[in-house]
């Protein structure tokens, strides 16, 4: 489980994070929605420390963040982080040489999912295929947690599919995933929690299921409550 | 296999009135195997848990049965399947009563209505 607790951050005199608690289960798919600005990225930066926080603790499986822990958590950042003239099969060795977690045999099933060549190069990629690249960079450590950062915003609606139907396979299954976005309609039928943010506060977290069983709603319809009510 | 979800309703609640719907049409047979959890959940798009939950749900109804390690199975029963066949047409009829209530229509023209409709989709289905 990753617990976020109490977590604030300050941009200079800017309070982004300002007091916010969830926490994400293995085994679950957590969703991060807020309008943009609100500190999604803050967040994620946040709990594999890339940002350190102003105050408040984050713990995964209990413990604080330690170098081991980047063997167990993997952060896919919304742009791709490897050079644009690196072949898809050059990024997976880059990859493969910094992380012990990489496992090759799933990295091939993902280019074979995602019918990307590992001949090409990132710089000629279309942007739908640099987010599926990404992607299998990231989905290809075998760690227990995954953060995606906006792994749909700006691609084609196909690829959109494309990207949803990896979240439903057994190349996700099992581990435990935050993943921020702010078009919930593509993914409202896959995702088991959502946390809902607004200036830097979590305004609501909830299970779908059970809203949808309980309070008959969508994920939109609470989102239309929060955000406009 | 392909399940237009709504977005009101829990997923699980969605899947089993879908299998529920395959069982009394027959396209599922008694005793006949099913999917694994994961094959579900990769067949309809849906989440890994979510499937289960269906499962769990159906196999608490007496749906479906898993023995030890075998793939789950629609039961072998044939009350279940007279009770589920009553349960579903009941509900349809009530849904139907509940629509044409405010219409306030009298019941001898419903039924003509019904079987005049219903004939016609049948033709139109051969």
């Amino acid at each position: 489980m990753i617990e976020v607790k109490n977590v604030t951050k300050k941009f200079g005199r800017k309070k982004v994070l300002q007091g916010v608690s969830f926490t994400a289960n293995k085994g679950e798919i957590t969703c991060l929605i807020g309008v943009n600005g609100v500190g999604k990225t803050t967040i994620l930066n946040g709990i594999v420390n890339l940002t350190p926080m102003s105050s408040g603790e984050i713990l995964i499986d209990g413990e604080k963040l330690t170098k081991e822990t980047y063997e167990k958590v993997a952060f896919i950042p919304d742009a791709i982080t490897m050079l644009p003239h690196m072949r898809i099969e050059e990024a997976m060795q880059f990859m493969q040489d910094f992380y012990n977690s990489w496992n090759n045999e799933r990295a091939e099933e993902l280019l074979q999912f995602f019918k990307l060549k590992k001949e090409d190069r990132i710089s000629s990629l279309s942007k739908g295929n640099v987010a599926k690249a990404n992607l299998l960079l990231g989905l290809a450590l075998d760690v227990d947690y995954l953060l995606m950062d906006e792994p749909f915003s700006g691609i084609d609606i196909f690829s959109r599919e494309q990207i949803a139907d990896v979240f439903t396979s057994h190349l996700v299954e099992d581990r435990g995933v935050i993943i921020t976005t702010h078009e919930i309609n593509d993914i409202e039928h896959i995702i088991d929690k959502v946390v809902l943010l607004d200036d830097g506060i979590v305004f609501k977290e909830f299970e779908t299921e059970e809203m949808r069983e309980v309070e008959g709603k969508s994920v939109v319809d609470v989102m239309r409550e929060v955000y406009r009510g | 296999m392909k399940i237009t979800f709504n977005k009101r309703d829990p997923v699980y609640v969605q899947v089993v009135q879908h299998f529920k719907e395959q069982i009394v049409s027959g396209k599922y047979e008694l005793g006949q195997e099913i999917p694994s959890r994961r094959e579900l959940a990769n067949q309809l798009k849906i989440n890994p848990n979510t499937a289960q939950r269906a499962y769990k749900e159906m196999e608490e109804a007496g749906l479906i049965f898993t023995e030890g390690n075998n793939p789950s199975r629609i039961t072998k029963d044939e009350q279940v399947l007279r009770d589920l066949r009553t349960e579903l047409i009941e509900g349809a009829v009530d849904r139907l009563i509940a629509a044409v209530e405010p219409v306030n229509i009298p019941i001898d023209e419903l039924i003509g209505l019904i079987q005049e409709k219903y004939e016609e989709q049948r033709r139109g289905q051969v």
